[in-house]
């Protein structure tokens, strides 16, 4: 058995609602997906049990009915998995900072923050990234159906008009 | 009186001082620029920088100090074209000469400098702040080594007037060969002075943008950067009368070129050391400076009152 | 001199490149804390590729970067030829191959010369990107363009390379390996530069791990990771070559571990020239990729570029996430710069050969610039740009003139 598939094994053998999401695409990645209530044992155990310790990037996406967040972490730099965390929310979307494991972490929330509007509990105060300081507060531009005439609508106009 | 004028104001003067020091600036920069694998500039370029920048708009800071801030090119431009009179250039006689005229000229070049400190200062720009400090920093550095070996061939001469120094050096030719480390520890120091690589930490680009010229700008700048000019043959001149003494006592004609072919070397000398050479961090040359330069010079001291005691007697 | 200074270096500033904010804390010489502010290149690039087709994504993203554009474009077209499931011809992956060793060397010159002038050196500057040329030429003639190649194609590339640029190419490394082995000479023996490199910008191997940062940096604080050994792609895995890692901490060892790469980088292209295969060089692609998702990895001339493509069955991708190497190196940046020397600055910056624009992408404000209305006049712009410095304390508006 191969490495990858021993990963995958280990992680529905500990957690068993994962059997159905868990997906090995190619040889090195794989691919998961989980409720946001998850979040914390599943990531806690790809890092220090299955020693996937180098995060790749944080994507995060609209779904137009539900917000994810995608983890991406690598073991040693070969396998990466992909942790996709559904999150709670539409209205109000939130996720737990992982500063304190990986404090590179801290640029990758700051645009999930600016981006998509996705808050980031326990995220230290700082510069924002990437958005200008004076970009109208509750725009996020990644978002599905957003487009930039928003911002001429918008009283006061875009940040440069 | 009209011969006098017409001495400080054309020949060997003002005039021809800044011709020589656009002349040197070509060099220097051509220099530079080949050793770079670079075409360089045309000979005309020193001249047509002045102008272009004569004809640009003057700036001064609101916060600066706008009378102390007009006020330090000239300054700076007025110390260096008088410390060239006292310096004897193809004779042995200088222009003007009194007895303890070399003090004063070692304090006329360090006022430049101190314009510069000045001049960074009063703009008020964090930029010139920094560039201001280490401006003075460094004069601390170089300019002990500097004073050190200039007294040191002095010393030897038992004079303080730098006509005396040349006459002496004229009627022994072959002393100056004890004064060589003296030169070369000379060359180094004036590097600092002139804010040239390795030493250009205070006009360090990539930190500080341009020091303490940050703010200025037009005609101002012009004159800061004739200053300069003008200071790398006053520098240049000086090293050559006091360590260089040949050639004195031909015909005018001969010694004029000679003494060109001097001063020449002395600046692709300093172009060649900045071509090779990587800026030092501010903290490494007070550590250079002190640590080796000024032992170095000291041991200059030693090395001229032991040729004094025994060759000399 | 007040005890503390606040001095902002950038977002313009002759020690950088591009435009970011680094606000210094100084007592003296000495800088206390660094604080960054990114996304003066904010271009929208990701939203932007929502938008459009894949083939237009395709030369979007590789105008990410002026640098390493090959790096963006092969990343991502990585990503859809997995979705897509597409078998690129062998003689295509070796193509792509060379082309990023090629960019490799020329991005890698450029930094040794960046760092000679940034630490006041402007002979290496012009030593280093005069040889650059020859590089630049030969990209030129295999690809087209000096940069942003634009050989990529989703299925392979747009071009095969003939016998005599072959010959050429080969001709042409042997020319820089010797003119490398010059620069490994002067930066290992000239004391001016090793005094100035050597214990500056100390990164140690943990804080190199924690802060995640990747390529020539990490490499330098001997963390052995390097995608084209760990994860190959394209023709990496048939090429024999050796992972540089160093044990100096610092500016020095990225110096040395870059100087090193080049000369493996030349080895990797002669024997991708030997080998490379007869053959077709691309695929024919569909126009809608079915819908899947996939996370590429590359490792740029910067260190480990990601992009992940998520397509939805359209012509246009779903979502394009990049992350690109300087994004994952700017913590340690920061990190670096606290308790060194103001003078130290500019070279522990251009030390993990930052690339802003790559760093800062995503949203657009396209349709701003295409509608005059949304455009902003000189005369605005300016009382903008007063009305902004007074906020922050500096009031230009009434100059004083001479």
């Amino acid at each position: 058995m191969s490495d990858i598939e021993k990963t995958k094994e280990n992680l529905i053998q500990k957690f068993p609602a994962l059997a159905e999401k868990t997906q090995i695409t190619r040889e090195t990645r794989i691919w998961t997906e989980i409720p946001f209530e998850l979040f914390l044992p599943v990531f806690n155990y790809l890092l220090t049990d299955l020693h996937f310790n180098v995060l790749c990037a944080i994507t995060g996406m609209d779904e137009v009915t539900q917000f994810s967040v995608i983890y991406h972490l690598a073991k040693e730099n070969q396998l990466v998995v992909s942790l996709k965390v559904i999150l709670a929310s539409k209205e109000k979307p939130f996720i737990n900072t992982i500063t304190d494991t990986f404090p590179a972490a801290d640029i990758y929330e700051r645009e999930l923050v600016d981006l998509l509007g996705i808050h980031v509990n326990g995220l230290k105060e700082g510069n924002r990234y990437p958005l200008p300081d004076n970009w109208p507060q509750g725009e996020y531009p990644l978002r599905k159906g957003w487009t930039a005439d928003r911002l001429k609508k918008k009283e006061g106009g875009a940040p440069n008009a | 009186m009209g011969q006098a004028i017409y001495n400080i104001l054309v020949f060997p003067g003002l005039f021809f001082l800044i011709l020589f020091g656009w002349a040197a600036e070509f060099i220097d920069r051509k220099i530079y620029a080949r050793g770079q694998k670079r075409v360089g500039p045309p000979w005309y370029q020193p001249v047509a920088d002045f102008i272009k920048l004569a004809a640009k708009e003057d700036i001064v800071p609101e916060e600066a100090s706008a009378t102390s801030f007009k006020l330090m090119p000239l300054i700076a431009m007025a110390s260096a074209v008088t410390a060239f009179f006292y310096i004897p250039l193809w004779t042995t006689e200088a222009l003007f000469s009194f007895y303890g005229d070399i003090i004063v000229v070692m304090y006329l070049l360090t006022i430049p400098t101190l314009t510069f400190f000045l001049g960074g200062w009063y703009s008020r720009s964090l930029y010139s702040t920094i560039g201001a400090m280490r401006t003075l920093t460094q004069l601390f550095a170089y300019e002990v080594p500097l004073f050190v070996v200039i007294l040191a061939s002095a010393l030897l001469a038992n004079t303080w007037s730098l006509s005396e120094i040349t006459k002496f050096y004229a009627l022994h030719p072959h002393l100056w060969i004890f004064n060589l480390l003296g030169f070369g520890i000379g060359i180094i120091a004036l590097l600092g002075k002139l804010e040239k690589g390795p030493f250009d930490i205070p006009e360090a680009e990539t930190e500080i943008v341009a020091g303490s010229f940050t703010e200025y700008g037009g005609r101002l700048l012009a004159f800061f950067r004739l200053t300069l000019d003008i200071e790398v043959i006053v520098g240049a001149s000086l090293l050559a009368a006091v360590f260089l003494p040949f050639g004195l006592n031909l015909t005018p004609a001969i010694g004029f070129v000679i003494y060109i072919i001097k001063v020449l070397f002395i600046v692709i000398l300093l172009a060649v050391l900045r071509t090779i050479l990587a800026r030092f961090r501010i903290d490494q040359m007070l550590d250079f400076c002190w640590r080796y330069l000024a032992p170095l010079a000291f041991i200059q001291i030693l090395i001229n009152l032991l040729v004094k005691g025994l060759l000399l007697r | 001199m007040p005890k503390k200074v606040r001095i902002p270096v950038g977002p313009q500033h002759p020690a950088l490149k591009e435009p970011v904010s680094f606000s210094l804390e100084l007592s003296g010489e000495r800088i206390l804390e660094a604080t960054i502010r990114l996304g003066y290149n904010h271009r929208g690039i990701e939203k932007a590729c929502e938008e459009r087709s894949y083939i237009q994504d395709l030369y979007l993203l590789e105008r990410i970067c002026g640098i390493c554009s090959h790096s963006h474009s092969t990343c991502f077209v990585q990503a859809v030829e997995e979705i897509a499931k597409l078998e690129v011809p062998k003689r295509g992956l070796y193509i792509r191959t060379l082309i990023a060793e090629l960019e490799r060397v020329h991005s890698h010159l450029l930094w040794l010369g960046v760092a000679g002038h940034e630490i006041g050196f402007d002979t290496l500057l012009m030593f280093t990107w005069n040889d650059r040329e020859i590089v630049m030429d030969l990209l030129a003639e295999t690809t087209g363009n000096r940069v942003n190649y634009g050989i990529n194609s989703i299925g392979g590339v747009r071009r095969d390379i003939t016998d005599e640029q072959i010959k050429k190419i080969m001709k042409a490394m042997d020319t820089l390996e010797e003119r490398t082995k010059y620069y490994i000479k002067i930066a290992t023996e000239e004391t001016t530069i090793i005094q100035r490199l050597s214990g500056v910008g100390v990164l140690s191997h943990d804080d190199a791990v924690k802060l995640g940062a990747v390529g020539p940096t990490a490499r330098a604080s001997s963390v052995d990771r390097d995608v084209r050994r760990d994860d190959p792609y394209a023709a990496y895995g048939e090429i024999k070559f050796k992972v540089i890692t160093d044990n100096h901490n610092d500016v020095y060892g990225r110096t040395i571990v870059r100087v090193l790469e080049l000369m493996e980088s030349y080895n990797i292209i002669r024997q991708l020239l030997q080998n490379i295969p007869a053959g077709p060089i691309a695929v024919k692609a569909p126009r809608k990729i079915p819908a899947g998702e996939a996370l590429s990895r590359y490792e740029a001339p910067r260190g480990e570029d990601v992009h992940y493509v998520k397509s939805n069955g359209t012509e246009n991708p779903e979502r394009v996430k990049v992350r690109a190497p300087t994004l994952a190196n700017i913590q340690a940046v920061a990190h670096m710069l606290k308790d060194r020397y103001l003078a130290d600055m500019p070279i522990i910056i251009a030390a993990i050969d930052p690339c802003f624009s790559c760093t800062d992408r995503a949203i657009t404000v396209k349709d701003l610039g295409q509608k005059s209305e949304g455009l902003m006049q000189w005369g605005d712009l300016r009382k903008y740009s007063i009305e902004w410095y007074k906020g922050k304390g500096i009031d230009f508006s009434n100059l004083k003139k001479i």
